[in-house]
């Protein structure tokens, strides 16, 4: 076998099918961008017509869209840092023993991450409901009045965010349990001896050592939340007033609510642009890490 | 195996020629205070009831009376536990036979974690011109936004005539730019030279893969497994869209049919909630102790 | 670069020919591979809701009778959307789909619906006149074209707790709007946490329906969206007056079957999908509540929903369809659909049949048929000018909203949209 042809022959499966299924519709979604594709016009492709950026020129003067982009920074900046936080110190509490009682604990926080969103968003809704949800009846049993958990413009937001920390810590907890595992133990004992007390050896010598797995936690994790969509469509539906719709939400609207592809497409691009972005910025600062 | 392996196999990589002696595996954390350890342990147990509390609502639902469920002021254990909801599902409802395509979706989505393993291996051990541009794509296709690639994904597949087919619902998903991204920084930490030796040795390049490089890469194949599984068990989009006939829809659709309108019956919901939900808790469990350990050979440190 | 360019390039030209390869491939003409008689089926029908088996056990005798063999394949609703679309990209679709009214127009516009109105002139149950009036014919036309016919009726009543009612001094539920509100006022008097009506928040149907009552309409003599009237401006009095009279809950969430049967909100206008979660959620509430037809404002017209069946355009068995859709069209029929799915008939012959009017509740939902009205066929309603028209009544009544600016607002945003 030819030695150099190797690794294009181990490489083309997976990466026929990744350009197949992931590069090629995000040219077509460009392409269609400069279109006014609707659901007549994909029924009949001479229906389409070539309307150049004026989707883009619509969508930048949406107010839909801003009030959507605005709602997703908020998501990010709050849920982002919250995801790793959380993880991480779960991760680290866990981490302080090894026995079956540990063991069984790190089931416990993953459940979140295995079960599906239909079921998530029955739960949740009821855990919410604001007459008779159980979090508001638990809330009487101490005399606080009821909180409009997924009524209020404001609370919702923190609501849908809820929902989706609880459900994006369990696979990052046990991404950092792994990473924990492998630090040496004995940069540890070494810090003990010097007279380190438990916190201070875990803020020196643990944290920075997991670098690259926070590094790994943040990207995936910041591309999760920007394209947030999961949560505020099956809790919320994008509501109250439009508080809680994410651009996912957005586009998924206007492409098949309203059938505007064209527009939608639009939409898309934008939102891959800013991700890929945002991406690139943070790969960049941290270059060191990511071998080539 | 050789020790070597062996040694190399339960080191912590990233410089993989230091192998870590083993008085320093796995050895307990210093002792702190005992109040301490009983503090962390009670957050950590009040931690995890709040965040497994949802699931377990989700099941005694499942098990209550409709009239139950609908109860106000709540009641957190049924009074009368009754399966009705969860016979139902199997008897009236179709779910024995969703049961059945999600299975052999999940058994043909895990052919795509050899796929990736061999990209991941490619991209980790390999350097050929384009590798800078795969690796660029494959980081690339993980910030596409879904709703952009359903109509396009759509249309190849309807012209690979593989709509209505269970190969047709398995495949947009089949390989994903994540798990090629870790493959590879498992595999960067395998070490070269055995891979040369064996070379050296005469050994066809499959024959290498087969059997080094695989064996070497269970934990992170264990890993990828469970991931792949529990994609594969709650996908809900292609199976929604490339069926035609209903007899193709898996758990999630079948779940999500159950959503009628306007007048929904929240136990049968909760009861095929739960069924869709144990089995992937039962995998986890076993599986368990190899993922923690999968991870940390993957180059995470 | 120049690397990134020429793969660029060519990928684009690999995408264009693939997706151009595909939609040759799927040319149109053809649906689904079958290889009998075109003329016998078999038919494909997606029916909305876990309702196949029903609808399977539904036409047996059809197909007993003439061979002809049906395919009923489940959509959930949330997702009728995506598979119609898919369906529309790729012409594989059904043979016949369930529509319902609210997303007509925008099926219709895709252009993937088979025009009959030359058809039903050769089947007996599809005429216009054997439908509820409003449903058929020239009311559910699009562009001139009779693009789906009726199929089930859905409609909306005001539900009421007599025995709460009772208890509290009044005999018999509001007539009109103004006893109503009245009457609201004097239930939420009950009590902290008490009500005496509802009004969901995600309802479009009921401020249009408020704006009937008072005679007028939403949608003026061009066929276009206008809510610059003085009726919609009773509605919107009528809307707004209610929250401020605090006789409403403002939780968006709010769940109306558990308000009911709990008697927080022993008044609501819905439809017969609420009787049927009351009897099931709280069966011991019999005899303690009815329903009667929607309170008047100068006449009590109320919300004609349900759905229709459209054949799609690429049929290769449009024969059998129309055969199909004739046997579903018939009386008996409809009251058998609906004795097994609880879906009132769109036949009126079957609506005034005994055995479903012999029920006091089905009575009041025939009664009401008879004056009700489909919501505009604008594309898009629900994510449009209905929500629009939501916005802007939910931010007078619950942010406090200036009254003037929204309605202005409102007016702006749908002054375009048009039924033609």
């Amino acid at each position: 076998m030819r030695a150099r042809l190797v690794p294009y022959l181990f490489l083309s499966p997976a990466m026929l099918m990744l350009t197949a299924f992931g590069i090629l519709p995000l040219f077509v979604a460009a392409f269609v961008s400069f279109t006014n594709m609707n659901l007549a016009g994909l029924g009949n492709w001479s229906r389409i017509r070539f309307i150049g950026t004026t989707n883009y020129t619509e969508l930048f003067s949406d107010e839909e869209f801003w009030q959507s982009l605005g709602n997703t920074a908020f998501f990010a900046l709050i849920g982002v840092p919250g995801v790793i936080v959380l993880s991480l110190a779960v991760a680290l509490m866990l981490n302080r023993g090894s026995g079956r009682f540990h063991r069984a604990l790190r089931a416990f926080y993953f459940v979140p991450a295995i079960t599906a969103i239909v079921a998530i968003a029955l739960v949740w809704g009821y855990l919410y409901n604001t007459q008779f949800g159980l979090l508001n009846y638990l809330l009487s049993l101490i005399d606080v009045p009821p909180v409009q958990w997924l009524s209020d413009p404001l609370m919702a937001k923190f609501s849908v965010i809820l929902v989706a920390v609880w459900r994006g810590t369990g696979l990052n907890i046990i991404i950092f349990l792994a990473a924990l595992q492998a630090v040496p133990k004995e940069y540890l004992e070494a810090a003990e001896i010097d007279g380190a007390n438990e916190w201070q050896r875990t803020i020196r010598v643990t944290v920075p050592l997991l670098k690259f797995a926070v590094l790994f936690v943040t990207i995936t994790t910041i591309i999760a939340w920007l394209q947030f969509f999961d949560e505020p469509f099956v809790l919320t539906h994008g509501g109250p007033l439009g508080a809680t719709t994410s651009v996912s939400l957005f586009l998924y609207n206007q492409g098949f609510a309203a059938s505007q592809f064209g527009y939608a497409s639009a939409g898309s691009v934008v939102l891959f642009l800013i991700i890929a972005v945002i991406t690139a910025l943070q790969l960049r600062s941290r270059r060191t890490n990511v071998d080539y | 195996m050789l020790t070597t392996e062996r040694r190399l196999l339960e080191s912590t990589p990233l410089e993989d020629s230091k192998p870590i002696p083993r008085s320093n595996r796995r050895r307990r954390v210093p002792r702190s205070s005992r109040t301490l350890n009983i503090l962390i342990s009670v957050a950590l147990v009040l931690g995890a009831f709040a965040t497994a509390f949802p699931f377990f609502w989700m099941v005694t639902s499942a098990l209550k009376t409709r009239s139950e469920a609908l109860a106000y002021p709540p009641k957190l254990l049924p009074e009368t536990i009754t399966f009705d909801h969860i016979a139902e599902l199997f008897t009236q409802l179709d779910f024995t036979k969703y049961l059945g395509n999600t299975v052999a979706v999940v058994l043909i989505s895990f052919v795509g974690l050899l796929l990736m393993a061999m990209a991941g291996y490619a991209l980790a051990k390999f350097d050929f011109k384009g590798k800078k541009v795969m690796f660029f794509i494959v980081l690339v296709t993980m910030m596409v936004p879904v709703q952009v690639t359903m109509i396009p994904t759509y249309l190849i597949l309807n012209g690979m005539k593989l709509t209505n087919t269970l190969l047709g619902i398995a495949l947009p998903t089949l390989v994903s730019g994540f798990s090629i991204f870790l493959f590879r920084q498992f595999m960067l930490t395998i070490p070269t030279d055995m891979l040369e030796a064996a070379r050296l040795d005469g050994a066809g390049e499959i024959r290498i893969f087969a059997q080094i490089v695989l064996p070497l890469a269970k934990p992170i194949l264990a890993v990828q497994a469970i991931l792949t599984f529990i994609a594969g068990w709650n996908s809900f989009l292609w199976p929604l869209i490339i069926a035609n006939d209903q007899n193709l829809y898996t758990l999630s659709v079948g779940l999500a049919l159950l959503n009628d309108q306007i007048a929904t019956d929240p136990s049968l919901q909760m009861a095929a909630s739960s069924v869709m939900v144990v089995p992937i808790l039962v995998i986890f469990v076993i599986f368990q102790r190899h993922i923690v350990q999968g991870f940390s050979l993957s180059g995470l440190k | 670069m120049s690397r990134i360019k020429t793969m660029t390039v060519a990928a684009i030209a690999a995408a264009t020919l693939a997706v151009g390869a595909s939609g040759c491939a799927s040319s149109p003409a053809t649906s689904s591979g079958s290889s009998a008689n075109p003329v016998s089926g078999p038919v494909t029908f997606w029916v909305m809701g876990d309702s196949a088996t029903k609808f399977q056990d539904l036409v047996k005798p059809f197909t007993d009778e003439t061979g002809i063999k049906v395919n009923a394949v489940a959509i959930p609703w949330d997702s009728i959307d995506q598979k119609f679309t898919t369906a529309v990209a790729s012409g594989n679709g059904p043979d016949l789909l369930q529509i319902g009214i609210s997303k007509l127009r925008n099926f219709a516009d895709s252009g993937s619906l088979a025009p009959l109105q030359d058809k039903v002139g050769d089947y007996g149950s599809l005429a216009a006149e054997n439908f509820i009036d409003g449903m058929a014919g020239d009311d559910t036309k699009v562009n001139g074209d009779t693009l789906s016919v009726p199929w089930v009726s859905d409609t909306r009543v005001l539900f009421y707790r007599s025995d709460i009612l009772n208890a509290n001094g009044i005999t018999n539920p509001p007539a009109t709007w103004d006893d109503l509100r009245s009457d609201a006022k004097k239930l939420t008097a009950r009590g902290e946490g008490q009500f005496g009506y509802y009004v969901p928040q995600w309802d479009s149907a009921l401020p249009v329906a408020m704006t009937w009552g008072q005679g007028g309409s939403v949608v003026n003599n061009d066929g276009k969206i206008d809510f610059n009237t003085p009726e919609f401006q009773k509605a919107v009095d009528l809307y707004t007056g209610l929250y401020g009279d605090k006789s409403v809950p403002t939780d968006s969430n709010f769940d109306q079957t558990q308000g009911f049967v709990s008697g927080a909100t022993p008044m609501v206008v819905s439809g017969p999908y609420l009787a049927k979660a009351i009897n099931d959620a709280a069966p011991e509430l019999k005899g303690k509540w009815s329903a009667t037809t929607l309170p008047a404002g100068e006449t009590n017209t109320s919300l004609l929903a349900g759905s229709h069946i459209g054949m799609m355009a690429n049929s290769a068995h449009q024969d059998s369809a129309l055969k199909l859709l004739d046997y579903l069209s018939k009386p008996a029929t409809q009251l058998e659909w609906f004795k097994i799915n609880s879906e009132l008939p769109a036949v009126k012959a079957a609506l005034s049949d005994s055995s479903l009017s012999a029920d006091p509740l089905n009575a009041v939902y025939a009664k009401q048929l008879e004056n009700a009205k489909v919501l505009p066929l604008v594309p898009n309603w629900d994510g449009g000018v209905g929500k629009d028209m939501l916005k802007a009544l939910n931010s007078i009544a619950l942010t406090g909203s200036d009254r003037n600016s929204a309605l202005e607002q409102l007016y702006k945003s749908t002054s375009d949209v048009s039924t033609k």
